[in-house]
């Protein structure tokens, strides 16, 4: 009763007295308290400011008709010279289609797959084949893209193609199909190797987050007489639900950025109107050619929508799950 | 410098030190200490004692593969590091090199040699290249005398920079071509089996194919034998793909354009309605199955190991392109499966331009970077590369080991020369020499094939008798069957064309700021879809195709490319010909 007392009082005082000076007080209280904290963070404060914020300045050479061996005020200024070329260049504009288009089939089959095979994953109750499942499905994950595309290349090859040769077997087809020189074949490929290579690895982390969920609530449904089905549908999605939308808004914020090493290895002359990414445009017509200033500027453009991407499906999300990133 | 010049040859640790820093600094180093040495290179021991050969390692970058490249750890290379003390850490472009020398250029971090090609105007541009005019003349005379003042004027950068800032390794001086490579490639089996015919158009070629696949349509283990396959794998491109375009059709390589002799007036060579008529044929052989479906799909890598089986018919390559595959041919026996080459052409009134002369072919070449340890050390040991006794070793090999001297001349002893051509990749990669080049060969200026050294006897072991020695015997017998001594025989020869007074075009350094290079990528992207495009139509669709073709390249700037070029030929002309 009588720490009741003492203390209850207290509380309304502090706050009043938190309120009045400015609040770089309780800032210095708060970071006295957690100096340790500070300290280990500040290794990786440097790291992101030296490798994320300091070649930002680099973003001045798109403004400029930028040459290596100049210093920065001798360069030339050409203001936003560089980015009418850009959007005036149809090139340009279907390697953005294509972009959006492979990354959008990604993202899709990138969360039904995965989140898919953790689940079917989940409720085998073999141990054994478990293991053995999930190390086998994530090993592609380690094979580089030069060997995968390699291999998908062989497999659809028309010569002798495994795939080819399967659907000849069973009579589906009369002649093989040429897969790698049919354009509006290319999206679907690139999106169904990815689906081969990186489901086993992209299902590790819902894995985790279905293990995270409490035994309990599976073992209460099953008194309330729930069926597996409905087990899954009531606990198990809506336990990983935080992880999927966390990891949604961060591959939407990375839209664009796709990389290039898949496009680029599974792409022939045949298909360049499907294959040309934005990195892969950026990488041609930019530094290829020595116009560093115009492959800045490239990169600005991608930068700056992802970050618009990012905030809006984070507000998006925030209203009406609220569940968000930032 | 003109102080140091009083400080007279003592080649003391100290001065030579001295030297460097100099070099370093000025980009010309002083005229002191190792002018004696220089100048005697050439006489050898008491002038190689000033000579320094302490180990040092210097970086390198090749815009060219070199896949037997060791490291230097080869017999010659090791001799190389004992003579002039020099290790070269190499690095080699993977794929298109344009990127990985913009990124070179871009980093401010260069090797300490480079050999670029034409890219080298990105360095050039970035400030990183030497001028190599001084170091040359000091430091440099067996460069100076296997180049010579016409080669030494034909190796200055451009009109506006007269600099020296690549010393020309990929032309020999002096070369004579003594064997074709190129053209169009049958195997031996399907031209012997069709009787030894004349082959000169592109409908004698198709025959041939046409009647080996109507009786062979398997191999003996049932699969298919394919007509001719093409490698469109990146730049293979032009030279199975678009090159041959011009080569049958009597317009000489200048890359993308063709220019004409007289008014050097010109045109992007695809506008030219021969070619055409060449894409057509193309168009026409896939439509009766004679070409390789696959062929501008597959991966070079593909292409070699398809070759590799044998059961290609017909190509359409240089023998570097398509090598490996037969190489692996050759090691399995299958001799009647390798490649005889033939002056294909479009009809008979063209006659094939592979070897339409060029003059000594300045340009690309290796240079030494601002950022060089020691470019006196850097000019010495390219230098070493180009004197005659460097000349012998990266071409013949250790006396004794890899040839003998005979009566005074050089012999490559039975077993020695069977290993270089029928197991040429062991073999490059243990003694660094090669059959089509050694590891060293485009290090430094050297003398064409053809070119007799004071002993008389050739500094390469190109020329006509190791030519001919070189072939299995199913080539021999092939070529005899045409009565010619070599495929060369075959080909129109140099002496049918008149010189082109600019060299080619395709190695013509390009200001790095000009709008050649983005039209020239647009027209690219724009060929190397189209093209494969056209081919693969129906024959009724082929015009249409085409005409689309035509409308795209001049919507994307093609006559303003042509007038760009035109100006950079007329500048070449005037650099080479003042």
């Amino acid at each position: 009763m009588k720490a009741d007392t003492v203390t209850a009082p207290i509380p309304p005082d502090t706050r009043m007295r938190n309120k009045k000076p400015a609040s770089g007080g309780r800032f210095w209280r708060n970071f006295k308290n957690q100096k340790y904290l500070w300290m280990m963070s500040i290794p990786f404060v440097i790291w992101a400011f030296v490798f994320s914020y300091l070649p930002l300045w680099g973003w001045t050479m798109a403004f400029q008709k930028y040459k290596p061996a100049r210093g920065f005020f001798e360069q030339e200024w050409v203001g936003f010279d560089h980015f009418r070329t850009l959007f005036s260049d149809s090139q340009f504009l279907l390697a953005l289609r294509n972009t959006l288009a492979m990354s959008g089939m990604g993202l899709v089959a990138g969360f039904i797959f995965p989140i898919t095979f953790a689940i079917l994953l989940n409720e085998v109750r073999l141990g054994i084949f478990k293991r053995f499942a999930q190390t086998v499905s994530y090993l592609p994950h380690f094979v580089s893209w030069v060997v995968a595309a390699g291999i998908v290349t062989k497999m659809l090859s028309s010569e002798n193609g495994l795939v080819n040769d399967i659907l000849l077997g069973i009579g589906f087809i009369d002649s093989p199909i040429q897969f790698m020189a049919q354009g509006h074949l290319f999206w679907g490929i690139v999106t169904l190797s990815d689906v081969w290579k990186e489901t086993g690895w992209n299902a590790i982390i819902y894995l985790a987050a279905i293990s995270g969920i409490g035994p309990e609530l599976y073992e209460a449904s099953r008194v309330d007489g729930a069926s597996r089905l409905r087990q899954i549908w009531h606990i198990t999605l809506p336990g990983i639900r935080p992880t999927i939308i966390v990891l949604l808004i961060m591959s939407i914020g990375n839209l664009l950025n796709i990389g290039f090493e898949k496009q680029f290895l599974l792409q022939n002359n045949l298909v360049t109107d499907y294959s040309q990414v934005l990195d892969l445009y950026s990488l041609k017509y930019g530094l290829g050619m020595a116009r560093y200033s115009y492959g800045t500027a490239i990169n600005i453009f991608n930068s700056v929508i992802s970050v618009i991407l990012l905030f809006t499906i984070n507000g998006i999300f925030k209203r009406t799950t609220k569940e968000s990133l930032l | 410098m003109a102080s140091n010049r009083q400080i007279k040859a003592k080649a003391s640790a100290i001065t030579l030190t001295s030297v460097m820093l100099l070099g370093l600094l000025a980009g010309c180093g002083g005229n002191n200490g190792n002018n004696a040495a220089g100048n005697a290179a050439n006489t050898g021991n008491n002038a190689n004692k000033a000579e320094d050969t302490s180990p040092l390692t210097m970086t390198y970058f090749s815009a060219d593969p070199n896949p037997n490249w060791t490291g230097m750890q080869d017999e010659v290379g090791k001799v190389l590091t004992e003579k002039t003390g020099v290790t070269l850490e190499a690095e080699f472009a993977v794929g298109d090199p344009q990127q990985k020398v913009a990124l070179i250029a871009a980093s401010g971090e260069y090797p300490d040699l480079i050999s670029a090609k034409t890219d080298i105007n990105k360095l050039v541009d970035a400030g990183a290249m030497l001028d190599l005019t001084d170091l040359i003349e000091k430091y440099a005379p067996n460069i100076k005398k296997v180049l010579g003042e016409e080669g030494l004027k034909r190796s200055r950068y451009s009109d506006d920079d007269h600099a020296i800032y690549a010393i020309p390794t990929y032309a020999g001086v002096d070369n004579k071509y003594f064997d074709a490579g190129g053209g169009f490639e049958l195997q031996h089996r399907a031209v012997k089996e069709a009787g030894y015919p004349e082959i000169k158009t592109v409908q004698d070629y198709e025959n041939v194919i046409k009647a080996y696949l109507e009786k062979h349509p398997t191999d003996e283990n049932g699969n298919k034998n394919i007509g001719m396959t093409l490698n469109a794998d990146d730049w293979y491109m032009y030279i199975t793909v678009t090159n041959p375009a011009f080569i049958t059709t009597g317009s000489p390589d200048d890359g993308e354009y063709a220019i004409d002799i007289d008014t050097q007036e010109v045109t992007y060579h695809f506008r030219r309605p021969a070619e055409k008529e060449y894409f057509r044929w193309l168009n026409h052989m896939n439509d009766i199955g004679l070409l390789d479906p696959e062929s501008f799909v597959q991966k070079y890598d593909q292409y070699k190991a398809k070759i590799a089986t044998g059961r290609v018919i017909g190509l359409i390559d240089q023998d570097w392109g398509y090598g490996d595959g037969e190489k692996a041919l050759k090691a399995e026996g299958k001799l009647d499966q390798g490649y005889a080459h033939f002056p294909v052409t479009l009809s008979e009134e063209y006659k094939d331009t592979s070897f339409w002369p060029t003059g000594f072919m300045a340009g690309n070449g290796i240079g030494i970077s601002v950022d060089a340890k020691d470019p006196v050390r850097a000019i010495k040991f390219l230098d070493y590369l180009a004197s005659d006794e460097g000349q012998v070793l990266i071409n013949w090999g250790i006396e004794g080991k890899h040839y003998n001297v005979v009566d005074g001349k050089r012999v490559i002893p039975e077993d020695v020369n069977n290993r270089k051509y029928n197991d040429t990749t062991n073999f490059q990669k243990e003694t660094g020499l090669g059959n089509v080049g050694s590891n060293y060969a485009l290090l430094s200026a050297h003398y064409g094939d053809g070119v007799l050294d004071p002993t008389g006897s050739y500094y390469t072991t190109r020329f006509p008798e190791q030519v001919i020695a070189g072939y299995n015997k199913v080539e021999k017998e092939t070529l005899a069957a045409y009565k010619a001594n070599t495929w060369k025989d075959l080909f129109p020869s140099e002496d049918e064309f008149k010189v082109k007074p600019w060299g080619a075009a395709w190695n013509i350094t390009i200001p790095g700021d000009s709008e050649i290079v983005v039209l020239d990528n647009k027209l690219k992207d724009i060929t190397w879809k189209r093209i494969p495009e056209a081919i693969l139509s129906k024959p009724a669709d082929f015009d249409k195709v085409w005409d689309a073709y035509m409308g795209e390249l001049d919507k994307a700037g093609v006559e303003k490319a042509e007038d760009l070029r035109e100006e950079l030929v007329k500048k070449r002309v005037k650099l080479w010909n003042e």
